[in-house]
């Protein structure tokens, strides 16, 4: 049971207070609060779940602001953090993004959002479908329409229908003039790679997102041609499991616009689509580093954005790098961002140069670690393809658009 | 001023300017400016048809009646009217924003509102007033429990066609019950149907009506409900088997859960839910945000911890991302650690040197300790010993610091690796070691291995030489004990150096080190094959070093799965106050438990101590209470109360640590002082012959800290099940009576509670003239007009007789 909401800015002003019990919350446990993240230096860097000495307390930050939730008694953190989570997201969904101009503009709508969203300390739904028919997002669209009508509430003025309706995620008489359906699968790739070039870990996690604008009450059915490679699945609450479990196929009646169907794993996989290999030797005082990139397994389409990010230890004075290809970037705060974009036909990208050690340090004693991100598109690296996707219980024929997309997770190369 | 001339130009003002000066108002009382002058203006605004300004009133008003209670009552009229209104919507929020006002005076004019919105054929309504009633039930239970709107809940719930209504109804029934049934029978009574088959059938029936929020609720319930058979608990968890794939983490985890709560007692399926529930603890760790895989990880971390082979497979899972923050990391590591087996040590191992070698010197610190304990597990030290002497050529002074600790532990247990190890730490200059933990461990080696070691006198020598510029006693307090170590076995080299440091020890102003030097001095005047045999006794290898944490903290902890706890790593009775447990926690103690403060303040002047103290004491016991009282819940007439399980729960976990060598020792200072206890005088009992008839101090004083030490320390000294006289037993309304009466007899309650027919106590008594306790525990069973007794004593020879005695005093209880 929750007691209190704060939204906080990045300079840890309170943007936002939400007393949800009656028991009061004191706004100085914010101060409290901000004076620990600023012993800790970074407020990503604070244990998200704090005991401080009157209150426990719960934050999620995100886009610079702090999501700050405080309770006094014993309740899953899980579900706190989760829940905090989903305030973030459905903020950002309302409001567009994140940022302070925006919740202090709409700040009205934060509070209504919230007044929904959690009674007396217990979450009652985070749903955005039905969120959004409860309180109408303060679009362009909707502003149009007030000044049409004269209308100025945007607060809609039915009550959902579908909190009453069997399929909670769905009102009933949606009604869109193009029946469309985008199914996208979108894959991260998480691997580390020691300084030998074996592979220590890759897995992939991925997720299949859906964009759905069709009328009615449609009911999908979404097949894989391999869905035995999946290591483990989690669904939107829409998807029936019977119908996975039995042939893992997934059949479902989507909620409105864009959703998260499902996530997944793939564990073990054998091989990156591109290798970085770097050097480093070092002695009497100067280190000279040079890093290679290339196409180990090409994917078939092409590989863009690849940039390769180290940090510089602390014990290097100054480094002269410089690539045959894309930039290099030293940043002030000593990280050098090597951007390659797309690795060109004829020859292989590669970075080098010398770095000054330290006085009185002979050799290079820690080694940086080097995080790769690239982007493929058209691709699931994992293999998982889509079968067909059937839809049943519509009006008209629909459009349906398939992609694929994968991208560079935490994938870091070891020197 | 500005905000005054804005109350002022309100009134005539349009809906649009309205909505400006709102919006203003608002966004003073968001930063948090007092604005509550205006709160008259403001209510009279809210007369408007506008939904809108008609919210932004009610979250001005919700947040401002409470400091002004006279001007709420002019809220009210248009709140009760809005309550009527046709809009459901409208009729919802003004029905939630008059239960918030959270006026007491004003609840007179909230019943009505409560109990139509209860009725109102509306979901969204009657969701709102569910917990309305529960905010009613905060500002005045006497209102609440008189206008009956539990029995309307509890109708509600079981019957509403609205899954959200229900699980609100749920919500707020778990919290009234809770707090009434230590004072209301029927409350209690109640309370335990939530827990009967019917209702949590009639839960898991709906479980995917209701929104994730609600089913995280509903499972919490669940994870309480004791089935009654195998089949029982197989259909439970055939029915919630899908919830493991809910995209919400929370509901997967009170899932999960649910599930390790059911299979309990039954070993083998236990272990299959965790081969069930470790591909989604693993999912739910990659994906989401790194603020939720912290919370996933922590109790994946409990699990891990309980049961590291089920995850020996998944060790990958555990190796650490760059751009992890460190609070995730350090989890990992712990989780590495306890995961290594024979088949994956060696990968472990290697990655754990990667991080030695990471920019960020916490995590290199961590990752060593990982490594050395990895080492201590015993698994392939050989490798590792290698690694960890390759790491002190990394000339890294941290990494050298922390592997120094390591060597020198590693070396208590494996006494065979001296040879490989010495030959590396010899190298290391000292100079170089700066951190006291490490210098102490490096002096211990000089001074333990002196004959192994060319220059170890040398070494020495130098460093007593530099002894005033060394801050950290613990350092010359090793200092000291090496070089007398180093002295017996090479005395000619060492004699001089010897004597500057025992001169520099006297000198210090360090009192532990000055009595040290002095100790050996005389020491060393008296005799030195005694001095030999102080400081350099034979050793055996450590073979179990102290673990931190008891097993049966541990327990605790899983069995508070899913809360706060396995975030902080301790149980809840460690951090929370007790006013602030859990609604149900908190329920269950009002119920069962209640430590007699006020007695205890008045005649018993050291349990004045930490309000924590008692709490530590009492959970114990209140653990047993719960325990007894789920397993006797059906049964109440004919309790059978199982002491026995208090004892088992009570045994100390020194039993991990192998007492060859006498205290539990793993840090260099207790190794110092182990040196000392290895003489191994025999401490001499005293013969006291057992006196016929005990004295008692009538002021006996024992903190409940001590309490708790000695039950577990001493054994059951006698045991024994006596009837009372049904007089005294009908005396003993409360155990607050009783407790008296035992005082009276110079025998003092620690701690009590129970509920009739069980009432369960701590009694301790002392002798007259000697530090000698009894401990006692009492279990009265006043249905049966039995007790049982369980003794212990400081002086086990005196039992007996203290025995009669209790037992004489207690038979007197309720005799005129």
């Amino acid at each position: 049971m929750l007691q209190c909401i704060f939204l906080l800015s990045d300079s840890g002003e309170v943007m936002l207070e939400k007393q949800l019990t009656g028991h009061r919350v004191d706004r100085s446990i914010c101060a409290w609060f901000w004076d620990q993240i600023i012993s800790q230096g970074d407020s990503l860097k604070l244990v998200p779940v704090i005991a401080s000495p009157t209150h426990y307390l719960f934050q999620v930050v995100r886009e610079g602001i702090t999501f700050l939730a405080c309770t006094q008694v014993e309740m899953p953190p899980l579900m706190a953090i989760e829940f905090l989570s989903r305030v973030a997201d459905v903020l950002s969904d309302y409001l567009g993004s994140l940022n302070e101009d925006l919740i202090k503009d709409n700040f009205v709508i934060v509070y209504e959002l919230l007044d929904e969203m959690i009674d007396n300390g217990f979450p009652l739904t985070t749903e955005p479908n039905i969120l959004r028919e409860m309180i109408a997002p303060p679009n362009i669209v909707s502003k149009v329409l007030s000044v049409v009508t004269g209308n100025v509430s945007n607060v809609s003025n039915t009550l959902p229908g579908a909190t009453a309706s069997c399929v909670p995620w769905r009102k009933t008489d949606l009604k869109h003039t193009s029946n469309e359906v985008y199914v996208d699968l979108v894959e991260e790739m998480d691997a580390i790679i020691n300084r030998d070039g074996t592979l220590v870990k890759c897995e992939i996690y991925g997720e299949v997102q859906v964009n759905s604008h069709l009328s009615g009450l449609p009911d999908l059915t979404l097949s894989f041609a391999n869905p035995s490679i999946l290591n483990d699945a989690r669904f939107h609450p829409c998807v029936r499991l019977r119908p996975w479990e039995a042939n893992q196929i997934l059949s479902f009646v989507p909620p409105d616009g864009e959703f998260k169907l499902m996530s997944y794993r793939v564990k073990k996989l054998k091989s990156t689509p591109i290798y970085v290999k770097p050097q480093l030797s070092s002695d009497s005082g100067t280190c000279r580093i040079s890093v290679l990139v290339g196409i180990r397994n090409d994917p078939g389409k092409s590989i863009d954005s690849i940039t390769v990010q180290f940090q510089l230890p602390p014990c290097i004075l100054s480094a002269d790098l410089s690539a045959n290809h894309g930039t290099v970037n030293i940043l002030a705060d000593k990280t050098c961002s090597w951007s390659i974009g797309r690795i060109p036909k004829d020859k292989a990208p590669s970075m080098a140069g010398t770095m000054t050690l330290e006085t009185g340090l002979e050799r290079l004693n820690v080694f940086p670690t080097f995080q790769v991100s690239f982007r493929i598109m058209g691709v699931a690296l994992s293999g998982l393809q889509i079968d067909k996707l059937d839809l049943k219980n519509l009006p008209s024929r629909p459009y349906k658009g398939f992609r694929a997309l994968t991208r560079a997770g935490e994938f870091e190369v070891r020197s | 001023m500005q905000l005054r001339q804005l109350a002022g130009s309100r009134a005539p003002g349009t809906d649009d300017s309205k909505r400006e000066l709102f919006k203003k108002v608002i966004s003073y009382m968001t930063i948090g400016i007092d604005v509550s002058a205006v709160f008259s203006e403001m209510v009279m605004c809210s007369a408007t048809s506008d939904i809108v300004l008609k919210k932004m009133c009610y979250l001005y008003v919700g947040n401002y009646a409470k400091n002004n209670p006279d001007l709420a009552l002019l809220t009210i009229n248009f709140l009760q009217r809005d309550c009527k209104d046709e809009d459901p919507m409208i009729r919802g929020l003004a029905l939630r924003s008059l239960c918030s006002l959270r006026v007491a005076n004003l609840v007179e004019y909230l019943v009505g509102p409560l109990g139509n919105g209860l009725k109102d054929g509306n979901s969204y309504v009657r969701m709102v007033a569910s917990i309305g009633v529960l905010k009613l039930y905060h500002i005045s239970a006497s209102t609440c429990m008189d206008a009956d709107f539990p029995a309307m809940l509890k109708h509600l719930m079981l019957n509403d066609k609205d899954a959200q209504v229900v699980a609100n109804c749920l919500t707020s029934l778990q919290e009234i019950w809770g707090l009434e049934a230590s004072t209301s029978e029927e409350a209690a009574r109640e309370r335990e149907m939530l827990l009967s088959k019917a209702v949590i059938y009639y839960f898991l029936n709906r479980i995917k009506e209701f929104s994730e929020w609600a089913q995280c609720i509903v499972l919490e319930l669940v994870a309480k409900y004791v089935p009654s058979d195998s089949n029982e608990i197989f259909d439970v968890m055939n029915l919630l088997e899908d919830r493991l794939q809910h995209a919400n983490g929370a509901v997967v985890l009170a899932t999960i859960k649910v599930f390790l709560q059911l299979t309990l007692s039954m070993t083998d399926v236990h272990q299959q839910v965790y081969e069930r529930i470790k591909s989604p603890l693993l999912t739910l760790v990659s994906s989401g945000s790194p603020e939720q895989s912290y919370a996933v990880l922590s109790h994946l971390h409990l699990l891990v911890m309980r049961a590291p082979f089920i995850f020996s497979s998944d060790y990958k899972h555990f190796y650490c991302q760059y751009n992890e923050p460190f609070y995730v990391k350090k989890l990992k590591l712990e989780m590495l650690t306890a995961v290594a087996n024979e088949s994956n040590t060696y990968d472990i191992v290697t990655e754990l040197c990667e991080y030695a070698a990471n920019v960020d010197i916490p995590m290199a610190r961590e990752s060593i300790r990982a490594v050395g304990k990895i080492a201590l597990q015993q698994y392939d030290v050989n490798a590792i010993v290698d690694r960890l002497l390759q790491f002190l050529e990394m000339e890294k002074e941290h990494v050298t610091a922390e592997t120094l600790v390591l060597v020198k532990d590693l070396l208590r247990k494996y006494p065979q690796w001296s040879h490989d190890c010495i030959a590396v730490v010899g190298n290391i200059s000292s100079k170089n070691v700066q951190e006291p933990k490490a210098k102490a461990a490096l002096i211990w080696m000089l001074g333990e291995y002196a004959q192994d070691m060319q220059d170890a006198p040398y070494i020495l020598e130098s460093l007593i030489e530099n002894w005033d510029e060394e801050h950290s006693a613990e350092v010359r307090l090793h200092l000291l004990t090496a070089i007398m170590k180093c002295f017996l076995r090479r005395p000619p080299e060492t004699q001089k150096a010897l004597g500057a440091a025992l001169a520099a020890g006297l000198a210090d102003f360090h009192q532990d080190v000055h009595d040290r030097a002095l100790f050996y001095y005389r020491l060393l005047k008296y005799d030195v094959s005694v001095a030999e045999r102080v400081v350099n006794p034979p050793k055996q290898a450590v073979s179990v070093f102290a673990d931190t944490q008891s097993s049966e903290v541990k327990d605790r902890i899983f069995d508070e799965f899913n809360s706060l706890s396995v975030v902080y790593q301790k149980p809840s009775y460690m951090f929370t106050d007790k006013e602030h447990r859990g609604p149900f926690a908190f329920s269950e103690e009002l119920g069962n438990l209640s430590i007699d403060t006020d007695l205890a303040n008045d005649v018993v002047p050291a349990q004045r101590v930490e309000e924590n103290d008692k709490d530590l004491l009492l959970s114990t016991s209140e653990k047993e209470e719960n325990h007894g009282s789920i397993n006797n819940s059906s049964a109440y007439d004919a309790p059978s109360y199982d002491g026995s399980r208090m004892v088992g729960a009570l045994q100390p976990q020194q039993d991990l640590v192998s007492l060859d060598q006498p205290p539990p020792a793993n840090t260099p200072a207790s190794l110092a002082m182990d040196d000392l206890f290895g003489l191994g005088l025999p401490v001499a009992p005293s013969p006291t012959p057992p006196p016929l008839a005990l004295k008692l101090n009538a002021k006996a004083v024992l903190d409940p800290n001590s309490f708790q030490q000695k039950w577990r320390q001493l054994p059951v000294a006698a045991s024994q099940e006596i009837s009372l006289n049904p007089q005294g037993v009908s005396a003993l309304s409360s155990p607050q009576v009783l407790l008296r009466h035992m005082q009276g007899h110079s025998i003092q309650c620690i701690a009590s509670g129970g509920q009739a027919p069980n009432f369960k106590f701590f009694f301790f008594a002392q002798k007259e003239d000697e530090p000698s306790t009894y401990l006692v525990e009492c279990v009265i069973n006043s249905a049966a007009c039995k007790a049982q007794l369980k003794i212990k004593a400081d002086d086990q020879s005196t039992t007996q007789a203290f025995s009669t005695l209790f037992q004489s005093v207690l038979s007197e209880f309720g005799l005129p």
